[in-house]
């Protein structure tokens, strides 16, 4: 991949000109071209996620490996954000004179992104759960899409089929509209309908008794009261252009980075189910002026647009596989009410493509989900490591030394 | 051909034992339930059943036995001679060994390719009214019988049909293609889903039905005999669920919050569904259930959830206590619950075993890495050397305990977990060591200008001691932390924190023997030295920095003396070398200040040709008299605080003083006339020394006149 090689020589470039010259005065203009790059590459690597064919946008299914906020580009999402923190730690860090950081601008940016980093995992987590719910779903898709391919098609196997979708819709519409994970919200969210498919006479609400117990926050959520949008919003707070001639130069990645950061997130959580998102943000503070700026504000509009739809019609949230199963779902709902054995042919075929587009969502899940889980977690770690090499460095200054506390 | 004897078989045996006419007509008054409780003789049953069947027919929605559908559907098929028997059989026993024959003649057919299957008999479609009027009395109003009420013969009877119809349907699937098989299949299929849907419902309410046991450390829940577990089985279950519930004992090789017999009967029920090919729905239900419980148990436990944001604002007090609570849980996940969890995972799907280890290492995975992110979240926050305790605590929690749970999990996820501890507790590690280096950066920097008064022990000294001796019974621990930071400094050349070899050529030699942890006391030790040093010359009186030295000195020796363990890792050598050096700041005290005053006492100069030359005497007594006087009123406002050192003091200054001044005085008293002048002369006798020299010391600036003889 071009990305890749790409940034294996940016980074070596670096890693040799700084080991080799240590004279900071003649480094100034490499330093100044070093910058030119990183913001290249951000401007390239957001650019390659935005759809090849700009103008039919959401509704032409690309051919393309991974439409828009599919489980894929997610995942080619986060492999940009790792790849920009790679490079960024690179000209930020290495070979630095940590003094610089205890100056204006940079001693209160550094601490800014340290601030952003805490936050960023903090949303990795909640979407690491809400990954487990779209697993929850995926499975009980999977077993309407086992029901549906029973042959021939059974009042059965169409009755358990609707109540997995139920099941699947309500969980779905109760992720979005209660939009927090605590108190019933979440142990309904989290749990199968009582006979919603109707089984027999005894479709009745009897639950009652069923889900008894003194149920509170008890779904793996982040912490009581927590909520994405807010961290989102606190995230994006600060979030300045460094005025221009600045006398760093490094206040320029860092707003670079730092926005990343912001923006990587704000996509995360409006894709995936998340605790607390009502009131997110639809619009980041982000740089008209700059080659990156753009590229990110061009997908920013495309999120913000789905998001605006999704909180109008009440969907889950922007993730592709998602959207696209809770459509079928509803189709699929639809026929099984009307469904009579034996089914007409016209009807069975019908429902088979529904059921086979079903069953490839499925397979995308099953194949996407955790290795975007993973993904997540290394996000994560990566995160946690880069703080402390940033801290490494603060503590070098010495100025970190608290006093001995006798 | 064998399969058309089998069904004209059991059509003429229905027939005979199926006077469907007459029952249709003779409807029974019986009401529905009392028949479900006791099994009756058959013709009672019948009837009951015809009376199900017509409600059947005529409920919405649901499609039963409707003759006039099913040949409208298959006009041309008279294969299917659905409508020329009655759906009304005698005796579902009877009917249950049909379908049992049915099923394995079907299987006998199996293998041969050429054969037609048979026509479905009649008998199926009675089964599948049985069985579908079975489901109906228990799951068929507003509130389902729930499985605990039913008896167990109910219950086993009812879980043996559903055994049947998943196996009915399966024999039958194998001829899915077969045109004339579809309707019984998909009636077959209807009646299965039904009773997997009840199963399916009472599966998680009995799921549900869990009681949390008491936090197991403290429980006296054990006393309760494990045979009253056992006994409940026909009697009132409601009651006796709650209360063997609550007995549950705390041994380990309990289920959590279920008794034992409740565990059978999810096994049964488990077992019900995945034969029905259920088991998706079983395992869904399954895991949110006990992922919900699970979360109820961390919750009681005292484990509060924290973002990662919140731990790093919180107080370290606060802090603290949520340490000690997770600190406790983690044990508790490690020694009770997660063996637990398994044990009954293992027992509800015991004849699925690769079900059970998925099912449970799923949820144990989400509960470690929750409580993983904790220690995360813990290792993030700013580093203080309070904390280095905490830390340490948690580090060896982890370090300990996690090992438990290999041999519970799936290798892949206890390699998992295994990664993700061991970077959460290299990352607490790094604090530590980082917190270590910063305690040394702070011994370095501390530059206090204001000397303690009297010369006694600085805090600094008394803090870092104590603070070391805490850290000394952490010894192993951190020496393993020490060592596997220097694993992660050397391979990770971009981060170069260098607090290992600061002063690398003056000691290189000593610390190449020594652990990194070792080196890093004894770096602690020397910067103290140096800093006691440097505050040291802070007084001006030399005397008073020897008396400063030797005091932090001594708190120094003592506090290594009174700890086995940092008396371990300084060694004799060092201990050796430390009391050479109070010894040799003892002599230069002595020297300072006592060497001048025995100069007073010299014998020298004071004979001119044989006679004692009397003014210089008197020069020699009256200096004597101002310097001892000036000795004893600074220094009885100086410090010693340890008894021993002070009286060791004392003695040495009376051995060097007295036995001198009593020469001096035995040699030159009498040159003096008595009376007048030798008062004015001899101010002191040797014992009004020795009582002087004993007041030394004391801290306590007392006016002289006081204690004027």
């Amino acid at each position: 991949m071009p990305m890749t090689d790409n940034q294996g020589s940016f980074l070596n470039r670096i890693s040799i000109r700084r080991n080799q010259v240590s004279n900071m005065e003649n480094n100034h203009e490499q330093d100044i071209e070093d910058l030119e790059l990183f913001q290249k590459h951000v401007a390239d690597r957001f650019s390659d996620l935005l759809p090849n064919d700009p103008p039919s946008t959401t509704d032409s299914p690309a051919i393309d490996q991974s439409p828009l906020f599919s489980i894929s580009w997610f995942r080619k999402l986060l492999d940009v954000f790792l790849c920009c923190e790679a490079e960024f730690k690179a000209l930020v860090l290495i070979g630095r004179d940590p003094v610089q950081f205890s100056k204006p601008p940079l001693d209160r940016l550094v601490p800014d992104i340290l601030e952003r980093s805490i936050k960023s995992l903090d949303i990795c987590n909640a979407v690491t759960h809400g990954l487990e719910l779209v697993h929850h779903w995926q499975k009980l898709a999977q077993i309407a899409v086992t029901a549906f391919e029973q042959k021939p098609m059974g009042d059965g196997q169409v009755r358990r089929a609707k109540k997995a979708l139920n099941t699947l819709l309500t969980s779905m519409m109760l992720d979005d509209k209660e939009n927090n994970y605590h108190a019933k919200a979440a142990e309904r969210t989290w749990s199968f309908g009582r006979r919603s498919g109707g089984g027999g006479g005894g479709a009745g609400n009897n639950n009652k008794d069923r889900t008894n117990g003194t149920f509170r926050s008890m779904s793996w959520s982040v912490a009581k009261s927590w909520s994405a949008s807010k961290q989102i919003q606190a995230m994006a707070s600060n979030l300045v252009a460094p005025r221009g001639g600045e006398p760093t130069g490094l206040a320029v990645p860092i707003y670079a980075m730092g926005t990343i950061f912001v923006f990587v997130m704000w996509a995360l959580v409006a894709a995936i189910p998340c605790q607390e998102r009502t009131g997110l943000l639809t619009h980041l503070p982000l740089p008209r002026n700059l080659n990156w700026g753009q590229a990110l504000i061009a997908l920013q509009d495309k999120i913000a647009e789905e998001w605006k739809k999704k909180e109008k019609k009440g969907t889950t949230g922007l993730l592709d596989e998602m959207q696209k199963m809770e459509k079928v779902a509803q189709n699929l709902v639809d026929f099984a009410e009307n469904f009579q054995f034996p089914a007409e042919e016209e009807k069975l075929e019908e429902v088979a493509e529904q059921v086979a587009e079903m069953a490839e969502i499925c397979r995308k899940m099953e194949e996407g989900l955790t290795p975007l889980q993973q993904q997540i977690r290394e996000v994560f770690h990566r995160i946690v490591r880069s703080r402390a090499e940033v801290l490494d460095v603060l503590d070098q200054i010495g100025k970190m030394s608290p006093p001995v506390p006798y | 051909m064998d399969a058309e004897k089998v069904t004209q078989n059991s059509e003429t045996k229905s027939h005979d034992n199926n006077p469907s006419d007459k029952q249709q007509e003779n409807p029974d008054p019986l009401p529905l339930k009392v028949e479900t409780e006791n099994p009756s003789p058959p013709d009672e049953s019948q009837s009951a059943e015809a009376e199900i069947v017509q409600q059947l027919s005529t409920d919405d929605g649901v499609k039963t036995t409707d003759d006039g559908l099913v040949q409208e559907d298959d006009p041309n098929n008279d294969e299917v001679k659905v409508e020329d028997c009655s759906p009304l059989p005698p005796d579902l026993g009877k009917v249950s060994e049909e379908i049992d024959q049915f099923i394995s003649d079907l299987s006998n057919l199996k293998g041969d390719n050429e054969s037609k299957p048979p026509d479905v008999p009649v008998f199926v479609e009675q089964f599948a009214v049985l069985v579908e009027a079975k489901i109906e009395d228990y799951d068929g109003g507003d509130a389902p019988i729930k499985w605990s009420q039913l008896s167990q013969e109910d219950a086993m009877s009812f879980l043996e049909f559903v055994d049947r119809i998943s196996k009915l349907l399966n024999s039958l699937c194998q001829f899915s293609s077969e045109y004339k098989y579809a309707y019984s299949i998909s009636r077959v299929d209807g009646v299965l889903q039904r009773a997997m849907s009840y199963i399916e419902e009472e599966f998680k309410s009995i799921l549900y039905d869990y009681k949390i046991p008491d936090s197991d450390f403290n429980s006296d829940t054990s006393t309760k005999p494990n045979k009253e577990t056992n006994s409940s089985s026909d009697t009132n279950q409601d009651a006796e669920q709650s209360s063997v519930a609550e007995s549950a004992p705390s041994e380990d090789n309990k289920f959590p919050g279920y008794t034992e017999e409740i565990v059978t009967t999810m096994n049964k029920l488990s077992k019900a569904l995945i034969a029905g090919g259920y088991e998706v729905e079983c395992c869904q239900v399954y895991l949110i259930a006990r992922r919900k419980a699970l979360e109820e148990c961390l919750h009681k436990l005292g484990f509060e959830k924290h973002s990662i944001d919140d731990v790093q604002k919180m107080h370290w007090d606060s802090l603290e206590r949520e340490i000690t609570a997770w600190i406790i849980t983690f044990k508790h996940c490690t020694n009770v619950l997660h063996s637990s969890e398994r044990k009954l995972a293992d027992a509800v799907f015991a004849d699925q075993p690769s079900i059970a280890e998925k099912i449970f290492s799923n949820l144990s995975r989400g509960m470690m890495i929750q409580l993983l992110n904790f220690a995360e979240a813990v290792a993030m926050t700013k580093r203080a050397a309070e904390k280095l305790f905490k830390f340490l605590d948690i580090y060896e929690t982890l370090r300990d305990l996690l090992p438990l749970e290999d041999k519970l999990f799936v290798v892949s996820y206890a390699d998992e977990l295994k990664a993700e501890a061991t970077l959460t507790r290299s990352r607490l590690g790094e604090s530590m060591v980082s917190i270590f280096s910063e305690l040394e950066n702070s011994i370095q920097a501390d530059s206090n200008k204001t000397p303690v008064p009297g010369g006694a022990v600085h805090p600094l000294t008394r803090y870092i001691m104590n603070y070391l001796k805490y850290v000394a019974e952490y010894r192993d621990t951190l020496e393993q932390v020490f060592r596997e930071h220097q694993m992660i400094e050397r391979a990770d050349s971009t981060t170069g924190s260098d607090f290992d070899c600061q002063n690398p050529q003056a000691q290189n030699e000593t610390l190449n023997k020594l652990s990194p942890f070792e080196a890093h006391m004894m770096k602690v030790m020397d910067l103290l030295d140096a800093n006691l040093e440097a505050k040291s010359r802070l007084y001006k009186d030399t005397s008073l920095s020897s008396i400063f030295m030797m005091n932090n000195g001594r708190y120094i020796l003592q506090k290594i003396k009174g700890s086995p363990e940092i008396n371990g890792l300084m060694g004799d050598q060092w201990y050796r070398k430390r009391s050479s050096d109070l010894r040799q700041y003892h002599k230069t005290y002595q020297r300072e200040t006592w060497g001048k005053l025995l100069q007073c006492l010299n014998h020298e100069g004071l004979n001119v040709n044989g006679k004692v030359n009397k003014p210089i005497l008197k020069e020699r007594f009256k200096s004597f008299n101002a310097l001892f006087d000036e000795i004893h009123k600074t220094q009885s406002s100086w410090v010693i605080s340890d008894e021993q050192l002070q009286s060791e003091l004392r003695v040495s200054i009376s051995n060097m003083v007295i036995p001198a001044y009593r020469s001096f005085l035995g040699r030159f008293s009498q040159t003096f006339t008595p009376g007048r002048q030798t008062e004015k002369y001899v101010k002191y006798q040797p014992e009004d020394i020795e009582t002087h020299i004993d007041e030394l010391f004391d801290g306590n600036a007392t006016p002289w006149g006081r204690k004027k003889l």
